[in-house]
C-alpha cells in the first residue's frame, strides 16, 4: 500500500461517494482494520454519519466487516476494489458490446447500486429503456430478465453471499452476521414470472401523487426474489479483458484469422478455466474446428496449418500439449500476460528514452546479463551514447547493475559489472507511476472544473431557463435572447473545457488499461510462486 | 702446429654454424639445445655454446624462451637487413612489437616488457617509425591510446572496430541507414507474402529471407563504400531483432547451399509489434521528467503543469 495508491483511492472516493465516505474510507486505508468507535473518534465524524458511510462502502463491496479475536467487529478496506472504480466505464462498455443496450444498463445499475435484487434491476432497466424509446413502445420485463439470465450464465454477474440461517436455539444474536456463498447457486437465476412493461415517468406526470402512493405497495408484491442480491463479477470481466488483450496481440502480430482461432479457443475454455490458471484446458484441433464461428469457412487443413504456426511462433502463446485428437492445444495465459507486460515496459522505454534505449532494453531482456562493452557491441551504439543511456535507465531503476567481484576485495578493476532488467520490480514501479498519473489527471480535471465553476453554473442556469421556457411555449425570439446571455468567448471557453475534460477522462481509462495489464502480470507471478 | 689447430678449429666452427643454420631452416618454429645435441653428438658443449653465441651476436639466430626451455630460431634475413645499424635496445623493442602481432601494443606495455625508461622507448619508437618498420594505430577502445605494430600488418578488428569505424569514430549514421535498409527489405518481403493470399504455411515461409539474401541486396544497393561481410550484415540484423522489428529462426540447410554456415541457415523476417503504445505513455505524465517532484500544492503540480496544458491544447 503506497502513498500514491491511497491518494488515488481518496480522490476516487471523493468523486464518487462524497466527502464523508472519503474521510472514512481513507482512514480505513491508512490505518488498517478498525472498529466503528475508533473510526468516529479519529475522523471527527459523528457516529451516525460514520455508520451511513460504512453502509455505502459495504453496499459497494469496498469494505467488509469481520469479527476481531478480542470480540468486537472491525471494518476492513479493500484497496484493490477501490481502484476498480476506475474500471467501471470499461465494464459497462464491455457489457454493451456483448449484450447490447440492455446489458449495458443492467451492469450500470448494478455498479451504481452495488447490490440489487433481480426484480429491482429488471424494473429499473426496463423503465430507463422505455424512456428512450418512441412514445408508443415500451420494454418488456421478460426481455430484460432474459438478458440478465445471459449475463448470469456467462458469469458476468453473480449472487452476493447471503446471511447464514441461524439456529434459534442460541440466546444472543452474534455480533456480526456471517455471510456465506453457495457455490452451486452462484450463477443460478431464480425463476421469476415477471410480466409487465417499463413505465414512462413523463406519462405519469399528471397523476404524480397517486403513483407515488402506489409504489411501496407494488414493491411489496414484487419481492418474490427478496434476499437474493446480485453484483457484478469483476473477476469475470477481467478475464474477458485479458482475453481481448491476448486476441488483439495475436491479431497485431500475425493476422486476423489466427486471432479468430485464438478467440475461439479462449471462448471454449472461458467457463472451464479458472481466471488465475496458467494454461487453458487442452483443446483438440477437431474441437476447435467445430467451434469456429460459422462465418469463417476455413478448411480443417488450413486450421491445422494455422495451429502449427501459432504453436511455432516465438510468441509462444499457443502450445502443443499432445497429439491425440488431431493435436491438443493450450493457450499459455501467464506467458501471454507476461509478454504483454513486457511490451508495456518496452513501450515506456521507447517513448521516454527513444528507440536506441529501447533497443538496449530489449537486448538486456533477451540476453539477461551483459557488460557495458557487450551492450555497445550487440546494440551497435557508440560507446559514449550507450554509457549515457545505460546510466539514465539505471538512475530511473529500469535496469539494474550486478557486481561480480573476481577477488574478495571488490576492487573496481577486478569486478564484472553486469547490467540486467528485472521485469517484476519494473512492472511494480510502473504500476505506481500509473496510479500517480491517474491521480494527477483527476486532480487536473477537478482543477479545470473548479476554475470554470462560475461559467459552468451560468450555462446550467441558462439551460434550465430555456428548458422551462420551451415547456411553457415561449417564442423563438425570446429563447434566442436568453441564449445570447452566454457570450461568444464564454462559449468558446466552455467548449474547450468540455474537450479538456473529455480528454482527461479518456486518458484515465487508457491508463487504466495499462494498470490492468501490469496488475494481471503481477498477480500471475504471485500465483506461480504460491 | 698450433696455428693449424686454430685453423682447424675455425673451419670446424664454421661447419657447425652452417649445420645449426640448416637445422633451423628445417624447423622454422625453432629448435632446442637438445636437438642440436642429438644431431651433433660428437661436439663438446663448450664448442656448441661458443658457436651459438657467435650466431646470436651476428644476428643470425634468435633466442626465445618457451615452456620447454630455450629455443633457437633463424632470424628473418629481411629483418636482419632492416635492423642493420640498430642497437640492441632497438632490436628488443622491435621484437616486443613484433610479438604483439596485429593487435598492437601500448607504449607503456613496451616499457614493462623491456624495462627501458619511457624517454628511451619514445626515442626508439620514433626512430623505428621513421624507418617505416612500425606504425602507430589509434585504438577504438580508447581514443587516446596509441598502439604500435609492424608496418606491414593489417590491424585487428578489435583495434579498428571493423567496418563500423572510420578513423576510430563509430559510424552510427551508417549503421542506422543499413538498419533501416535491411528492415525495409524484410518488410517488403513480408508484405508481399501477406498479399499473396496463399495458405498460411507458404505465406510464412515466403516471408523469411536468409542473411545471404539480405547481404546480396545491401551489396547491390551500393550504399556502402567498404566491403561488408555476411557477419557484418548479421550484426545489423541482430540490432533489428533487439528493435523488436524482426525475428530469426535457424534451419538446417544442406552443406553447400548458398548462405549456409556449418549446415545452418539463419532466416529473418519482419514482424509487427504486439501492442500499441501503452496507455500510460499517451499521457504527459508517462513521459514527464519531473514526475517525482510533482505534488498537488507544490511548485510543480498537476494544476499548473505546463506539459499538461500544452497537451490539452494540442
Amino acid at each position: 500500500m503506497s502513498a500514491v495508491e491511497s491518494k488515488l483511492c481518496s480522490l476516487l472516493l471523493q468523486e464518487h461517494y462524497g466527502e464523508i465516505v472519503d474521510r472514512v474510507g481513507t482512514f480505513l486505508i491508512r490505518t488498517g482494520n478498525q472498529p466503528l468507535r475508533v473510526i468516529a473518534n479519529e475522523t471527527g465524524t459523528s457516529l451516525d454519519q460514520v455508520k451511513k458511510a460504512l453502509c455505502v462502502l459495504i453496499q459497494h463491496n469496498l469494505v467488509t466487516y469481520q469479527l476481531n479475536k478480542r470480540g468486537f467487529v472491525e471494518y476492513k478496506a479493500h484497496v484493490d476494489r477501490f481502484l476498480r472504480i476506475l474500471r467501471y466505464p470499461r465494464y459497462i462498455y464491455t457489457a454493451k458490446t456483448l449484450y447490447g443496450d440492455t446489458g449495458e444498463l443492467i451492469v450500470e445499475e448494478l455498479l451504481l447500486n452495488g447490490k440489487m435484487t433481480l426484480s429491482a434491476a429488471v424494473k429499473k432497466v426496463a423503465d430507463r429503456l422505455t424512456e428512450t424509446m418512441e412514445d408508443s413502445k415500451s420494454m418488456e420485463y421478460s426481455e430484460v430478465s432474459a438478458t440478465f439470465t445471459h449475463l448470469a450464465d456467462t458469469h458476468f454477474v453473480q449472487r452476493c453471499p447471503t446471511v447464514q440461517e441461524k439456529d434459534a436455539t442460541e440466546g444472543r444474536p452474534p455480533l456480526a452476521p456471517t455471510l456465506q456463498m453457495n457455490e452451486k447457486e452462484m450463477y443460478i437465476v431464480p425463476k421469476l414470472n415477471m410480466t409487465g412493461r417499463g413505465k414512462r415517468r413523463r406519462s405519469s406526470d399528471d397523476d404524480d401523487g397517486g403513483s407515488q402512493a402506489k409504489r411501496p405497495k407494488k414493491e411489496a408484491e414484487d419481492s418474490q426474489d427478496d434476499g437474493v442480491y446480485w453484483q457484478v463479477n469483476t473477476e469475470r470481466f477481467h478475464q474477458h479483458f485479458r482475453d481481448q488483450a491476448i486476441i488483439s496481440a495475436v491479431s497485431n502480430k500475425m493476422d486476423q484469422t489466427s486471432s479468430e482461432i485464438v478467440r475461439t479457443m479462449l471462448r471454449m475454455s472461458e467457463v472451464t478455466t479458472s481466471s488465475s490458471a496458467a494454461y487453458t484446458q487442452p483443446l483438440s484441433s477437431n474441437e476447435i474446428f467445430r467451434s469456429l464461428p460459422t462465418g469463417y469457412n476455413i478448411s480443417k487443413q488450413v486450421l491445422d496449418q494455422y495451429l502449427t504456426l501459432l504453436a511455432d511462433d516465438p510468441l509462444e502463446y499457443v502450445g502443443r500439449s499432445g497429439d491425440s485428437g488431431g493435436g491438443m492445444f493450450v493457450i499459455n495465459l501467464h506467458k501471454a500476460v507476461a509478454s504483454l507486460a513486457t511490451a508495456t515496459l518496452e513501450s515506456l522505454v521507447q517513448e521516454r528514452f527513444g528507440s536506441r534505449c529501447a533497443r538496449i532494453f530489449r537486448l538486456l531482456l533477451r540476453k539477461r546479463h551483459l557488460e557495458q562493452k557487450q551492450v555497445e557491441d550487440f546494440a551497435m551504439v557508440p560507446a559514449k551514447e550507450a554509457k549515457e543511456m545505460l546510466y539514465k535507465m539505471l538512475s530511473q531503476n529500469l535496469v539494474s547493475l550486478q557486481e561480480i567481484p573476481k577477488t574478495p576485495d571488490h576492487a573496481p578493476s577486478r569486478t564484472f559489472y553486469l547490467y540486467t532488467v528485472n521485469t517484476l520490480p519494473c512492472a511494480r514501479m510502473l504500476l505506481q507511476r500509473c496510479y500517480k498519473t491517474v491521480a494527477n489527471l483527476i486532480e487536473r480535471r477537478q482543477y479545470d472544473t473548479k476554475e470554470n465553476k462560475r461559467l459552468l453554473e451560468k450555462s446550467q442556469r441558462i439551460e434550465a431557463i430555456i428548458a422551462s421556457m420551451q415547456a411553457t411555449g415561449a417564442e423563438e425570439g425570446q429563447l434566442q435572447e436568453i441564449e445570447e446571455m452566454i457570450t461568444a468567448p464564454e462559449r468558446q471557453q466552455l467548449e474547450s473545457l468540455k474537450r479538456n475534460v473529455n480528454k482527461l477522462d479518456a486518458s484515465e481509462i487508457q491508463v487504466d488499461e495499462t494498470i490492468f495489464i501490469l496488475e494481471s502480470y503481477i498477480n500471475s507471478t504471485k500465483t506461480k510462486a504460491g | 702446429m698450433s696455428e693449424a689447430k686454430v685453423k682447424q678449429e675455425g673451419g670446424e666452427a664454421a661447419e657447425i654454424e652452417n649445420r645449426v643454420i640448416e637445422l633451423c631452416q628445417q624447423f622454422p618454429h625453432g629448435i632446442t639445445d637438445q636437438v642440436i645435441q642429438n644431431e651433433m653428438p660428437h661436439i663438446e658443449a663448450k664448442q656448441r655454446a661458443m658457436c651459438i653465441n657467435r650466431l646470436l651476436a651476428t644476428g643470425q639466430l634468435d633466442l626465445l624462451r618457451s615452456g620447454a626451455g630455450l629455443l633457437y630460431r633463424l632470424k628473418d634475413p629481411q629483418t636482419a637487413g632492416k635492423m642493420k645499424g640498430s642497437d640492441n635496445q632497438e632490436k628488443l623493442v622491435y621484437q616486443i612489437i613484433e610479438d604483439a602481432d596485429n593487435k598492437g601494443i601500448w607504449s607503456r606495455d613496451i616499457r614493462y616488457k623491456s624495462n627501458l625508461p619511457l624517454t628511451e622507448i619514445n626515442k626508439i619508437l620514433k626512430n623505428l617509425e621513421s624507418k617505416k618498420l612500425i606504425k602507430a594505430v589509434k585504438s577504438v577502445a580508447a581514443s587516446k591510446k596509441k598502439v604500435y605494430m609492424l608496418y606491414n600488418l593489417q590491424p585487428d578488428r578489435s583495434v579498428t572496430g571493423g567496418a563500423w569505424y572510420s578513423d576510430q569514430d563509430f559510424e552510427s549514421e551508417f549503421v542506422e541507414v543499413l538498419n533501416q535498409q535491411c528492415f525495409k527489405f524484410l518488410q517488403t518481403k513480408a508484405e508481399a507474402a501477406r498479399d499473396s493470399k496463399q495458405n498460411p504455411m507458404i505465406q510464412r515461409n515466403s516471408s523469411f529471407a536468409s542473411s545471404h539474401e539480405v547481404w546480396k541486396y545491401i551489396c547491390e544497393l551500393g550504399i556502402s563504400k567498404v566491403e561488408l561481410s555476411m557477419e557484418d550484415i548479421e550484426t545489423i540484423l541482430n540490432t533489428l531483432i533487439y528493435d523488436g522489428k524482426v525475428e530469426m529462426t535457424i534451419i538446417a540447410a544442406k552443406e553447400g547451399t548458398v548462405g549456409s554456415v556449418d549446415g545452418q541457415m539463419k532466416l529473418y523476417r519482419g514482424v509487427n509489434p504486439i501492442t500499441q503504445p501503452a496507455g500510460l505513455v499517451r499521457t504527459p505524465c508517462g513521459l514527464c521528467p519531473v514526475f517525482d517532484d510533482c505534488h498537488e500544492g507544490g511548485e510543480i503540480s498537476p494544476s499548473n503543469c505546463i506539459y499538461m496544458t500544452d497537451w490539452l491544447d494540442f
